[in-house]
């Protein structure tokens, strides 16, 4: 597995190819819904020197405090397609190459990373406690009293975190859109065995 | 007399085991999976899956981080008695859900839906959910907890009033749509446990579908012979996708369709869609009228 240095350069996205499996090493910072709605809608987001922490991880990790700081005990990344609202704004405003998740975004986000030279993670298959075991550090958290420890931005130090899959590259492939046009072929001969006519539609009841 | 204190330990130990430990059913279901997988992705996505659940087995994590919305399945007897009346069930549930969330075994993931406030706790109007349901003779109860993840609930709930007009053609459409919709991206976790319900009202329909998903053990048909070819050919249709484990292309996007249907208007044709993971997490907890209980991942 390729492990890649964080901050991602924009040298070494633009070499990673859609669906490689990778691991990154390095400093991350993480979020969720309220970091997106709050930092475009609001212009409230943490005090970070982004050009240095430049690898935005979507997830709401479950968190145990304890005497000299924290511990994550597991941290599963979250959909990250809820956040297609924001995510070409936060890419823009933050400058970010690295985005890791779950699901994909959508094309507003990979335009933004294609223009950026960025990449966007999608998970492999349930990691959340394989994750936790890369990560060396935890710096420190943001906003957790106003947000809860789920929604929070906490920072961390990671080493050889993975396994994750290139489902957008930073020529703007969407591994997921690809998969979608394939399943809508497939979609039809299944319909088709399921004797479902092509031309079926479901009663309208509203009139005009 | 099933006791307060008895209930909040056995609701308690129920959602811990559910969040630590894959139940047997679902384990031997993705083992299964990959045994039957070649696309390297989709087994790659199954390895990591279950050292992902071995690892919480050892202690050293959640199922999955995402515990989400903590779900009670209550069944009782015609004579189960329970100290202070039944509505201790929903006492108990809460201080077992508050203690779980307390001891990092649940995410504080519950908040106020407009607020969007986070108490901490799991607790607010409607959650911890209870399903109460009598059943049969008995003096006991059977207390299943099942935390369940936000991708699962979030993208794989759908609901379409469809009519006689619509047919059976029309419901294998819906259901196969949802399907596709749900797991090309693996926003439901795939392979996932895919609950239908048919008839019945809304809520009723919905209901099913919630509790086919999430109760129902892999391998266990709709015992009719009508609704159980249904459940098998539409299993068989999944498969030909192309979506796979996690949208990997490989063969296993779900695990089990496991259909219910209950008597509905003669207007109407409600059909339910709700889907469950791959961790599957429920773990069972019954009490004896004598205060004793066993925890179990085998449902009944």
């Amino acid at each position: 597995m390729k492990n890649v240095a964080l901050p991602m350069s924009e040298k070494t996205a633009r070499k990673l190819a859609l669906g490689e499996i990778v691991s990154v090493s390095g400093l991350l910072f993480t979020g969720r819904s309220r970091f997106h709605i709050r930092a475009v809608e609001e212009g409230i987001y943490p005090p970070i020197d982004y050009e240095r922490i430049n690898c935005f991880f979507h997830v709401g990790p479950v968190m145990r405090k304890t005497d000299g700081g924290w511990e994550v005990v597991s941290c599963e990344p979250t959909s990250s397609i809820r956040f297609e609202r924001y995510g070409a704004d936060v890419v823009e405003k933050f400058r970010l190459r690295t985005l890791i998740g779950k699901t994909t975004m959508g094309p507003r986000t990979a335009a933004a990373l294609k223009k950026e030279g960025g990449v966007y993670l999608s998970k492999i298959g349930l990691s959340g406690n394989i994750l936790r075991g890369r990560i060396r550090k935890v710096h420190g958290v943001h906003f957790l009293d106003e947000l809860g420890s789920a929604e929070a931005t906490w920072i961390y130090e990671v080493e050889e975190f993975g396994p994750f899959f290139v489902a957008i590259a930073a020529d703007g492939r969407n591994y997921f859109e690809e998969l979608a046009a394939d399943a809508a072929v497939a979609m039809a001969d299944v319909e088709k065995q399921l004797g479902i006519a092509p031309d079926y539609a479901f009663t309208e009841v509203n009139a005009g | 007399m099933i006791a307060r204190k008895t209930l909040e330990t056995a609701m308690y130990e129920a959602m811990r085991m559910a969040a630590v430990e894959m139940p047997p059913d679902i384990r031997a279901a993705l083992v299964k999976a990959l045994a039957e997988e070649t696309n390297p992705m989709a087994r790659k996505h199954l390895e990591v899956s279950l050292l992902n659940a071995d690892l919480a087995h050892r202690g050293e994590g959640l199922v999955c981080a995402d515990t989400g919305f903590p779900l009670f399945f209550v069944k009782a007897g015609a004579n189960t008695h329970v100290e202070g009346g039944f509505e201790t069930i929903r006492l108990a549930a809460e201080a077992a859900t508050e203690r779980a969330t307390a001891e990092c075994f649940l995410r504080p993931t519950m908040v106020d839906p407009l607020r969007r406030s986070n108490p901490g706790n799991n607790l607010g109007p409607g959650m911890p959910k209870i399903d109460l349901q009598f059943a049969g003779a008995g003096d006991g109860l059977e207390i299943v907890a099942a935390p369940k993840g936000g991708g699962s609930e979030i993208f794989g709930a759908f609901f379409r009033m469809l009519f006689p007009s619509d047919g059976l053609a029309g419901v294998k459409k819906f259901v196969m749509e949802c399907i596709r919709d749900s797991c090309y991206a693996g926003k439901i976790c795939p392979p996932a446990l895919i609950g239908v319900g048919i008839g019945g009202t809304a809520d009723l329909c919905m209901a099913m579908a919630k509790k086919a998903a999430v109760l129902r053990p892999v391998g266990r048909h709709n015992p009719d012979p009508l609704i159980a070819g249904l459940e098998a050919e539409l299993l068989a249709a999944s498969r030909r996708l192309g979506i796979g484990p996690m949208g990997s292309r490989g063969i296993n996007a779900v695990i089990a369709i496991n259909i219910d249907a209950a008597a509905t208007h003669t207007a109407a044709l409600p059909v339910a869609f709700n889907a469950q993971c791959l961790v599957g997490r429920r773990w069972a907890a019954r009490i004896a009228a004598d205060n004793t209980f066993t925890l179990t991942g085998e449902i009944e």
